[in-house]
């Protein structure tokens, strides 16, 4: 079995009308057994810049800790936060660095950047890039359910969704994907992004 | 105090990590001699936090300066000010920066104060003894807060020396500052009190004849909504505590 499906991970993001939207499922598993059911896959660099990474956990949490180092010392240089695409190409050098020798997750970037102008990117475990269409796919989505998550995106998604409506959306395609995968679930987080706050809400499914 | 240099002192001055023969190290009396002539920094440690003035010297109009040149964040919890080789500070901070995020990156927590300073201060002495390399002409005064030990003020020079101090200055005139603070310094000042006490030492060490908030730069270190904070007070915070202390120039006010 691979390595990414070990622990299982469903991360989900979308893009709404000025806003932006970002979820997880939140179970830390081992194959067949569960250890938590809070886990947090979902980090915040700044206010309008958020990556989720799915996959090996100890990966996820030490790309992390590299990531905060890089961003803090751009923020001391640059006397200003990081923009998210500057974050993004950053991300993939990152990953690539480590071609031959890669950290077992697949990152899933939002934020807004100029302008609040909603950003979205996700990338494979070596960091090849995807920045989707905003007009006709504006979702990403990265994890073991990602054809179930592709599946309920596509049937729900629709430009310009307003935060709440957004906030509906991401809800249901994050549930219903990962509803149909053993390996993730167990509740979810959702971080809906605006300009001028974030909300941050726990959902409660079918907690298996 | 002027340096009397003997003749025979020469032989032993190019030689950067060489001692004299009356023990002395030349190269690091005549960096910390550049930075006498340095604009002055004051540093003062009260019970709610930290504040850092200084003088700035490049005050002209055609300079197109968003950074400061003497004043640095170094981490959320962490600031210096500069007395010396603005260029010689850069290479420094910037190391300090790294650091203090390695520190983070290993124990996930933010780097205690003093440690900081003695990575600092070890890559200092370096230059004083290995490579045959002129040390860095800085002395620097950093300001900071940890859990260990709360707040704390520590001032380090080109020997790679450092000391903590509840308030001390570097740069020139620094004596005259010195003294002026022996006698104002009160042990439990709070944030506001220490602001005023280092604009009035600012204000005496100063050679220019009027105070204005062009020429000052203030920063503290300190919490604000229980989160630890630098924040740089803005020229119209400097204009009015300038005006409580009756320091403030009149600026063309209608008769």
């Amino acid at each position: 079995m691979s390595i990414m499906g070990y622990n299982g991970s469903a991360i989900l993001a979308m893009a709404g009308k000025d806003c932006v939207a970002i979820a997880s499922d939140r179970r830390y598993g081992a194959q067949y057994q569960t250890m938590a059911t809070d886990r947090q896959k979902i980090f915040k660099m700044h206010d309008k810049l958020f990556i989720g990474l799915s996959g090996l956990p100890t990966d996820q949490s030490t790309f992390f800790e590299k990531l905060k180092f890089r961003v803090a010392m751009y923020k001391l240089r640059e006397e200003r936060d990081i923009k998210p695409a500057a974050f993004s190409k950053l991300v993939s050098s990152m990953l690539y660095e480590k071609r031959f020798g890669p950290y077992f997750i697949e990152p899933v970037i939002a934020g807004l950047g100029e302008d609040n102008k909603p950003f979205l990117f996700s990338s494979d475990l070596i960091g090849a890039p995807l920045v989707p269409d905003m007009d006709t796919n504006g979702f990403v989505v990265s994890g073991t359910c990602t054809e179930q998550l592709f599946g309920m995106c596509e049937s729900m998604w629709r430009p310009d969704l307003e935060p709440e409506e957004l906030f509906e959306t991401i809800s249901q395609c994050l549930l219903g994907g990962f509803d149909r995968d053993c390996a993730s679930g167990w509740g979810g987080t959702v971080h809906v992004i605006c300009p001028d706050r974030v909300i941050t809400r726990t959902l409660r499914g079918r907690m298996d | 105090e002027n340096v009397v240099v003997v003749e025979m002192a020469r032989r032993y001055d190019s030689r950067t990590t060489t001692f004299s023969p009356e023990g002395r190290l030349y190269q690091v009396e005549y960096a910390m001699e550049a930075i006498s002539h340095a604009g002055i920094c004051v540093g003062i440690l009260s019970k709610d936090g930290i504040v850092l003035a200084v003088e700035k010297k490049i005050t002209s109009k055609l300079l197109e300066n968003i950074s400061s040149e003497k004043m640095y964040k170094v981490d959320d919890h962490l600031a210096c000010a500069v007395a010396g080789i603005t260029a010689d500070a850069n290479i420094l901070i910037n190391y300090a920066r790294l650091a203090a995020q390695r520190y983070t990156l290993t124990y996930q927590e933010p780097i205690p104060v003093e440690q900081l300073i003695v990575n600092i201060c070890d890559k200092k002495q370096g230059y004083t003894q290995f490579g045959g390399l002129r040390p860095f002409g800085v002395s620097f005064l950093w300001a900071g807060w940890d859990k260990n030990f709360g707040y704390q003020l520590y001032q380090s020079d080109p020997s790679g020396n450092y000391g903590g101090w509840k308030a001390t200055a570097i740069g020139a005139n620094n004596q005259a500052a010195q003294s002026i603070l022996k006698q104002e310094y009160r042990d439990n000042m709070d944030l506001s009190d220490a602001i005023k006490l280092a604009i009035k030492v600012l204000n005496k060490s100063m050679d220019s004849t009027s105070l204005t908030a062009e020429k000052l730069e203030i920063a503290t270190v300190s919490r604000r909504d229980s989160q630890l904070e630098y924040a740089m007070l803005s020229a119209a915070t400097v204009e009015a505590v300038l005006k409580e202390l009756d320091l403030a120039q009149p600026q063309g006010e209608p008769a």
